[in-house]
């Protein structure tokens, strides 16, 4: 999570603002931010991380469940057609959704001497739009935040005969 | 051209106006800079060199630019309507996801306890505290994490014609949002609360059963709450605020009206076929539809005198009457027509013990049979469709409706809904609106194909909810209006006319299209070739003032006498 940008790009934008009052904007911004960095930052100082850290994603990473498909989610590239996923992309379906849509528990907390305290969610806790092509060339859309939502969107189901 | 000048402000006069206390204006951060840290290597995702012809307003002519344009559009709609002296830093990047995923965004961290945090012990998404800070509270850590598909054929355009294409801004919207507060970080799976703590979502979630806000619940109250479709509503003031101008009224609903003991409404999923709900509204009796047991058929086993495959044997008794059916062992559609051919008025299709847990479904056509069924179909959870067929012995009573007394995705009292159904879904549940919402919520848990790309009433409730938690809007004078949206983003807000420094006393109104009294007045000196007609141009505005209640005939005099001492 920490920043790494010297070899990063970064697209900035701020279309009311002209370079110099930006300039004086980004000037003054400093200067609060290393005044109040005496007693407000960084959080972290007090981390646990590493220490307490207990990440457990509820998803099947670090289990053995392995899933198939129950209907034709994927467009055929070469034909444009509905089919049944792959063995390999069902896997990967279930590698991306385990990644992407976690909710970690057990997450460390850090504190600051101001009193505040953050969590760094590890990549969780964030939404997942998920795509289910109709036949007709029109995709359902769903916002998950968990495998298992995910999961049922898409039609996945555990495939206990692969155990 | 004056006349005309003069109408147009009239309209805004009669329609529009408020009267807002020049005085106690907040702060102004300005709108906040969101910064996208590109973390994409070279010639991939937004460094993807593939040549790409502009598309909609698109201009860039590589896949990643276009990408990278698209994405710094979205940005763009809400900095102008978020404000904020911290940069917001999303840090993005395109890489392969999986098929059908489209992508993702989420905050990177939550932070409670900070100075100048609204509530103590509150959880609030990291630019959000940042914002509330003033200061960046984790600056060596981005806000929000952000991660999309380049193997997904998006629509790249930003003029929202999407066709039958994902739309990449409007899906950035909605997971930008999440990532600035619009999310809450209970758990769905035990309610225990994100390390012991609410989050600012959490404090205007109100269950309707049992009184209370999320953060005052128990575990346990809150798993329930999480599941108690259509009684879990937002009820922070912007967002009810903005109901009116944005949900319609009519709101689809499967309702028992007795026997007491199953009275309420339901839970419910819409079919694709007949005609929708309210179309006409259905109320009547409840009779459960009988047919003959069918014999197993190849790979299809037996089916039941429940499933409405076949025939209805109790035509006569189900006439005019809802049907009640199982699902199960064929489709949809064919029951809804064996329904219809019975003479029913209507259809319930409760799930099948198969499907004992599961949702109630959407209900597709099959292409043969959708075609043929003429009456309202809905379908409910077996829990709910037993609990209909325990009391039908003494009579059920139902309606399969449209409520005209209660906006679609709010609940009786104006207050938007939140997704809550049964059974949960995981982190979605709650952290959306419900789908009900008419008109559709960017914020609900699809991308529906006829979002715009706006964000506030009266055309979504994102930003009204985002106030709610916290957030304010870039207004650098103060007067209550959304600067690009204002009619002067810097309007002379004395509390009293001033006219070449001589103050007339008089009130200085501002109106809800941002522009006070004042800026009218120098609107008109700014038009006017003479001393003369800017005289006879105050004349006939402050006229009109009289004759619409602003002012009084005193006030009139005291701005037109300052008016032609003004050289």
């Amino acid at each position: 999570m920490k920043k790494t940008h010297s070899m990063k790009e970064r697209a900035r934008f701020d279309k009311n603002s002209n370079p110099l009052s930006r300039a004086l904007v980004m000037i003054l911004f400093g200067a609060i931010t290393t005044l109040l960095s005496v007693t407000l930052l960084p959080i972290g100082g007090n981390s646990t991380k590493g220490v307490s850290a207990s990440t457990n994603p509820t998803t099947p990473q670090g289990t053995n469940k392995r899933y198939k498909a129950t209907s034709p989610i994927v467009v055929d590239r070469q034909t444009g057609r509905l089919r049944m996923p792959t063995r390999e992309e069902t896997d990967e379906l279930v590698q991306t959704l385990s990644t992407l849509a976690k909710r970690p528990e057990g997450l460390p907390q850090t504190s600051a001497a101001s009193g505040a305290v953050a969590i760094d969610l590890d990549g969780g806790f964030g939404g997942v739009m998920l795509a289910r092509p109709n036949g007709d060339g029109t995709f359902e859309t769903k916002c998950v935040f968990t495998f298992e939502e995910g999961a049922e969107f898409l039609g996945l189901v555990e495939d206990n005969s692969q155990q | 051209m004056r006349r005309i000048f003069f109408s147009r402000q009239l309209s805004l006069l009669m329609f529009a106006f408020v009267f807002i206390a020049l005085s106690g204006r907040n702060t102004f951060a300005g709108p906040a800079q969101f910064v996208i840290v590109n973390i994409n290597a070279v010639g991939v995702g937004f460094n993807d060199p593939t040549p790409a012809a502009p598309i909609g307003g698109n201009t860039g002519t590589t896949l990643g630019q276009q990408r990278l344009i698209a994405f710094t559009y979205a940005a763009s709609l809400w900095s102008a309507r978020l404000d904020s002296n911290v940069p917001i830093r999303i840090r993005a990047q395109f890489t392969p996801l999986a098929p059908n995923v489209l992508g993702s965004a989420g905050p990177v961290s939550v932070i409670r306890d900070f100075p100048n945090a609204p509530i103590a012990g509150t959880w609030y998404h990291v630019a959000l505290a940042n914002k509330l800070a003033g200061v960046d509270l984790l600056p060596a850590n981005d806000d929000i994490n952000a991660n999309f598909s380049t193997n997904f054929n998006f629509y790249l355009g930003i003029d929202n014609n999407h066709g039958a294409l994902p739309d990449l801004v409007a899906v950035l919207l909605h997971e930008f949002a999440h990532g600035l507060g619009f999310s809450q970080s209970a758990s769905l799976g035990t309610g225990a609360l994100l390390s012991g703590f609410p989050d600012a979502y959490n404090t205007k979630l109100l269950d309707l059963t049992t009184g209370l806000h999320w953060n005052q619940m128990t575990n346990a109250q809150r798993l329930a709450s999480a599941t108690n479709f259509g009684r879990v509503v937002w009820d922070g003031s912007f967002v009810t605020a903005g109901v009116p101008n944005v949900l319609v009224f009519g709101s689809p609903d499967v309702k028992v009206i007795s026997p007491p003991a199953i009275a309420g409404s339901y839970q419910f999923g819409t079919a694709a076929f007949g005609p929708a709900i309210g179309n006409p509204n259905v109320s009547s009796n409840v009779v459960a539809a009988v047919d003959v047991a069918e014999p197993p058929s190849g790979p299809n086993p037996a089916g039941t005198t429940t499933d409405g495959c076949s025939p209805f044997t109790n035509a006569a008794a189900v006439a005019g009457k809802i049907a009640l059916v199982e699902r199960g062992l064929c489709g949809f559609a064919v029951k809804a027509r064996n329904a219809t051919n019975a003479g029913a008025v209507g259809v319930i299709i409760y799930n099948q013990l198969a499907n004992v847990n599961a949702a109630p479904p959407g209900m597709a056509d099959d292409g043969i049979n959708g075609q043929f069924v003429t009456i309202p179909a809905v379908s409910l959870r077996r829990a709910d469709g037993l609990a209909i067929v325990g009391q039908l012995g003494g009579g059920v009573t139902a309606n399969i409706e449209k409520d005209l007394s209660v906006r679609a995705g709010a609940d009786p009292l104006g207050r938007a809904r939140a997704y809550a159904p049964f059974p949960v879904v995981g982190g979605s549940s709650i952290s959306h609106y419900d789908t009900v919402a008419s008109r559709n919520l960017l914020m609900e848990p699809a991308i529906n194909g006829d979002l715009t790309h706006k964000v506030k009433a009266p055309d979504d409730l994102t930003f009204e909810l985002l106030r709610d938690v916290g957030w304010t809007f870039p207004d650098a004078d103060g007067d209550g209006v959304v600067d690009d949206e204002d009619c002067n983003p810097n309007s002379d807000v004395r509390p009293t006319i001033v006219l070449c420094d001589l103050d007339s006393g008089v009130p200085n109104t501002v109106f809800a299209n941002g522009c006070t009294m004042s800026d009218l007045i120098a609107q008109l000196a700014a038009s006017s070739t003479n001393h003369g007609s800017f005289v006879s141009a105050v004349a006939n505005l402050t006229n009109q003032w009289v004759r619409d209640g602003l002012i009084a005939g005193q006030q009139k005099g005291a701005i037109q006498s300052a008016a032609a001492r003004c050289r």
